[in-house]
């Protein structure tokens, strides 16, 4: 009753937060409320149980269900849901059309508690949906020509992606026995579906899309660039995990599939290193970023395809706790990117030490969350050459946060004596504590190991020396790094553009041959032949 | 899965509910035309306000009895006499319109007023009498049991829809109405030369009786394929739509609203009757193909030319030529599920989704184009700024009666699409599906343009060119909301559509 309750409002809340944004006054008023939205989530993250919450009748019924996976991804997307709506009330403060962002808002936090419970295939669909109609909606809040562009490439890549996920959804319920639309049924009933090849790759291609895996990755630095701070930071943190999530759920984890696994994982692990040798030829913090994004949503896949090939079940542990501190860190650099920018002088080391700390993290800095996420994952990548790519990608990702630091300290305000505000200063440091203290917490209570074996100094030892190679790395891109070419920010899509040109003058094509189409001459010999043709097609087969 | 349609000799309690929904419409038309002037905008909205209530009290009695709604006039059983009959599709239909027609009225109220000082003006008396016309022989094609009284509603559908297309009495709007009305009569003059020979052939032409006597022989096929393609040409399925863009973007936004959202409607019925009820042993796999890749066609070409539009208006009517692709996507996914011996009721249910949400979410884009039109003084796309602080109801609307046609959950395009793509994969015709996906790839994009642009702030100092009443915004809202909810129908306990038919499961199984 209490798991109802509390599953209820951790969707309930935002869902009519949104509603009530109807009445223009309360929309204007919202703001303050943007941090206090997600506290239902987090509380339902603390104190549910895994009771599914059914609504609705034995034909159809929506169900919400709080998983292991779930439960990891939804505690920390709600703090970094709650800081970053902070940032934004501190951002909005004073603006006279706030009403746009906060509608955006609100609709893509739905959206992205809803996925993280939803336990039913049109739940899913349903709550995607609305998660990527309304991140497009943020992404636009940018207000340049830029941002109109990244919005669209965002919600098109998101609506060709859902595409695909709508298919392979109809086939996983056509599938799945008894007619049930239970995303844990329709997972189970793959490997025996008659269609389990097909239904595997609409699945993968429609969720990697989603997940930003190269080459289909561009819309990342596209959008992460322009979406104001605060947005880019539930993006990047909370958005983006909802296709991890959905690929851990959906994915036959505990049935060995090699032909399926192994192809994820190169494609993963081709995106971690593709991030990694882009990223370093930007110079914004938040493109950085999105590279960095880009690198750690690939390896993160890399780790699901091998959970995958092996038919390792742990892995859906051990992956959602490696993307529950990406989450986090990455929330909270984006937070950080932001209030850098306004800092200068002395304030600034204040602001940028804890910002360091993290990024190393991610690269497996010893004694902090990426620590644990990479120790996590170990036993999934324990394959000779996986491994030691493992390895290699922590070398990359600690060059690429390294190259971050030095274009965030750049980004500085050279104002000596700017000062963030509170408003936006606290949230980041509300993020860096969770960033550093949750994974800890989550490492011992989910069960995945204990601090004492994660303390034992061969493991901090296995942990340093990729950071300290990717120093020495860093410290050669600083000196040569001039003579890097220069990639464009979202790459591949530049590619893109004569492509286009052909699609404009097939378009021209086709809008001709319509014209003639609508002649009366060729109307009327259209109708005479269609008369033949019906007339054919039953004449012929029907003897 | 033939269905049995053998009429029983008996006026069922409630069947003359029928005779009602039939007969009020053309009352209304008369006693407008009796009184005139402001009289017949009054006696039209009286008139929706009980054919709505009409429509309810049907779906009643068919969702209590389970059974098909009859009456014979008269008590002569057919071939004698004529049958009106109502199954569940016919129900359905006929609430959605009555729903669609009530928000149309509406939303006329305020375009369509007789201006002060004069008693009588041409262009709202034609139109109030001409919109209950419309809805009374949409009516008489839903209930109508013989091929016959079918061709007299599909005439009078057409001589009530044509002038619609003039109400403004520019030349160029009765260009395309002459162009619709004589395209159409094409039509007609195909439909009634096939019933011609099916009467000839048979004896009769009681839809049910019919089904029963018709087999296989080359009579039958010209009959089918004469009566089919009469129909694709009023329904204006692709390449046979040369008449639909000018005459639904040319014509005043309610207008258009009932003939891209209504009018098109009836002949597509029609022809669903004919093939899944009459000529259901006859009609073969690939004529039923080929009608999909018209419809397919329609789809791609339809959305792709919607895209290069400079006006509103006529990306809308455009997008209503991809839209009635979708509707013939339905029949080798019936065909192909009755041929494995499995329930139709997917493609049946979706392609009646689809028409339904369609329908309404249709209705409402032409008349939020209608009331940007009457904002801005113009309805050129890349020009609609201001659209969202000048109207912000009215650009919702839009955009959720887009998502209808996108697809997107929970609206009724989207339980439509899943209906067929689920009827597309159980009978190994992948290709359907992949059309239907492009298409809302592409219908996203026109969209996504047209909501973008109506975002873009309005220049300093800009005024509306005029007001419009706030009840207008309601209407478009609700016809919106109409379909974007119509998913939810998936919610509701009793499967109406499968009464008087098979018996329909739901959404999930094949």
């Amino acid at each position: 009753m209490t798991t109802s309750l509390l599953l209820i409002a951790a969707v309930g809340v935002p869902f009519a937060l949104l509603l009530a944004c109807i009445v223009p006054a309360i929309r204007e008023r919202m703001p303050p409320l943007l941090a206090l939205a997600p506290i239902p989530a987090l509380a339902a993250a603390l104190f549910a149980d895994d009771t599914p919450l059914v609504l609705g009748n034995a034909q159809y019924a929506l169900s919400f269900v709080l998983d292991e996976p779930g439960r990891m991804l939804l505690l920390v997307a709600a703090i970094l849901w709650s800081a970053a709506g902070a940032y934004a009330a501190t951002g909005l403060r004073g603006a006279t059309h706030a009403g746009g962002f906060v509608v955006c808002w609100l609709m893509t936090l739905t959206g992205c508690i809803g996925v993280f419970l939803a336990a039913d295939l049109v739940g899913f669909y349903f709550l995607l949906a609305v998660l990527s109609v309304g991140a497009s909606g943020l992404v636009l809040q940018g207000g340049t020509a830029e941002a109109l562009r990244a919005s669209a490439v965002y919600l098109g890549l998101a609506l060709i992606a859902e595409a695909f996920l709508l298919a392979g959804l109809v086939l996983l319920a056509l599938a799945t026995p008894d007619g049930s639309l239970l995303i844990r049924d329709a997972a189970a009933a793959i490997p025996t579906s008659p269609w389990r090849d097909l239904t595997l790759v609409l699945l993968i291609v429609g969720l990697g899309m989603k997940a930003g895996l190269v080459p289909l990755h561009f819309w990342m630095p596209l959008a992460y660039g322009v979406a104001p701070i605060p947005a880019a930071a539930v993006m990047s943190g909370a958005v983006v995990k909802a296709s991890a999530l959905a690929l851990i759920r959906f994915l036959p984890l505990d049935v060995a599939l090699p032909d399926f696994g192994l192809p994820l994982a190169a494609i993963g692990l081709f995106g971690a290193f593709y991030g990694v040798v882009i990223g370093i030829t930007q110079s914004r913090p938040k493109i950085v970023l999105a590279y960095s994004s880009v690198s750690q949503m690939g390896f993160l896949v890399a780790v699901i395809g091998m959970g995958l090939a092996a038919g390792d079940a742990g892995a859906a542990r051990v992956a959602s706790f490696y993307a529950a501190h990406h989450l986090l860190v990455k929330g909270a650099l984006f937070l950080a990117a932001g209030v850098v920018a306004t800092t200068g002088g002395r304030q600034l080391w204040l602001m940028l030490l804890p910002a360091a700390i993290l990024a190393l993290g991610i690269g497996g800095l010893p004694l902090t969350g990426g620590a644990l996420a990479k120790l996590a994952v170990k036993p999934v990548l324990e394959d000779g050459l996986v491994e030691l790519l493992a390895a290699l990608s922590a070398i990359g990702t600690t060059l690429l946060m390294l190259h971050f630091l030095r274009c965030l300290a750049a980004s500085a305000s050279p104002d000596s004596a700017a000062a963030a505000p509170w408003g936006t200063a606290l949230p980041w440091m509300l993020m860096f504590v969770a960033a550093l203290v949750v994974p800890w917490m989550l490492y011992s209570a989910t069960g995945i190991g204990t601090w004492s074996d994660a303390l034992q100094p061969g493991i901090l030892w296995a942990a340093s020396w990729p950071l300290l190679i990717g120093a020495g790395l860093a410290l050669g891109l600083w000196r040569w790094g001039r003579y890097l070419p220069r990639a464009p920010e979202g790459d591949i899509v530049v590619v893109s553009q004569p492509a286009m040109r052909v699609v404009v003058r097939w378009g021209d094509a086709l809008e001709g041959v319509e014209g003639v189409l609508r002649r009366w001459p060729v109307a009327g010999l259209s109708l005479l032949m269609l008369i033949l043709i019906l007339g054919g097609a039953m004449f012929f087969d029907g003897h | 899965m033939p269905h049995s349609l053998s009429t029983p000799d008996v006026t069922t309690p409630g069947g003359l509910l029928l005779v009602l929904a039939v007969l009020v419409p053309f009352v209304g038309v008369l006693a407008g035309m009796v009184l005139g002037g402001r009289g017949a905008r009054r006696v039209a909205l009286a008139t929706l306000a009980a054919g709505l209530a009409i429509a309810i009290a049907i779906a009643d009695t068919l969702v209590r009895s389970g059974a098909a709604v009859v009456y014979l006039l008269g008590g002569w059983t057919p071939p004698l006499g004529v049958a009106l009959r109502a199954d569940g599709l016919a129900v359905i239909m006929l609430l959605a319109v009555a729903v669609v027609i009530g928000g149309i009225g509406v939303y006329a109220r305020a375009d369509f007023g007789t201006p002060p000082g004069v008693r009588e003006a041409r262009a709202p008396f034609v139109f109030w009498t001409l919109l209950l016309a419309v809805w009374g022989s949409l009516n008489l094609v839903f209930v109508s049991g013989d091929l016959f009284t079918l061709y007299v509603a599909l005439e009078l559908l057409t001589f009530a829809g044509v002038p619609l297309v003039s109400l403004g009495g520019q030349p160029e709007t009765l260009r395309s109405a002459l162009r619709y009305l004589l395209y159409a009569l094409f039509g007609s003059v195909l439909y009634l030369l096939g019933a011609v020979l099916l009467y000839g052939a048979y004896g009769t032409l009681d839809i049910g009786l019919l089904a029963a006597r018709v087999h296989p022989e080359p009579v039958t096929w010209a009959a089918a394929a004469l009566m089919t393609v009469g129909l694709l040409a009023k329904t204006a399925l692709f390449p046979l739509h040369l008449w639909l863009p000018p005459a639904h973007a040319g014509a005043p936004a309610a207008a258009s609203a009932v003939l891209s959202g209504l009018v098109i409607k009836g002949s597509w019925f029609l022809a669903v009757r004919l093939w899944l009820d009459v000529f259901v042993g006859v009609v073969t796999l690939p004529s039923a193909q080929t009608l999909a890749a018209l419809g397919a066609a329609a789809i791609l070409v339809g959305n792709i030319v919607a895209l290069r539009q400079a006006r509103l208006k006529l990306l809308i009517a455009y997008s209503t030529v991809a839209q009635i692709g979708y509707l013939f996507l339905m029949f080798p996914l019936a065909a192909g599920l009755a041929a494995a011996q499995l329930d139709d009721a997917a493609a049946v249910n979706g392609g009646l989704l689809q028409a339904i949400s369609h329908a309404t979410a249709k209705a409402a884009m032409f008349m939020a184009a209608g009331l940007v039109y009457t904002t801005l003084g113009h309805d050129r796309i890349a020009d609609l700024r201001g659209v969202a602080r000048a109207l912000p109801m009215t650009l919702v609307a839009f955009a959720l009666g887009g998502a209808s046609l996108i697809g997107l959950p929970p609206s009724g395009g989207f339980l439509a699409k899943w209906l067929l793509v689920s009827a597309a994969i159980t009978t190994a015709q992948w290709w359907w599906a992949l059309v239907m996906l492009v298409g809302g790839l592409l219908t996203s994009a026109y969209v996504f343009i047209v909501v973008v642009r109506a975002l873009a702030p309005a220049p300093e100092g800009w005024t509306p060119k005029a007001s419009v009443p706030c009840y207008q915004q309601v209407a478009v809202l609700a016809l919106a909301l109409c379909s974007f909810l119509l998913g939810l129908a998936v919610l509701c306990p009793v499967d109406v559509a499968g009464i008087g038919r098979a018996v329909v499961p739901g959404i999930g199984s094949p």
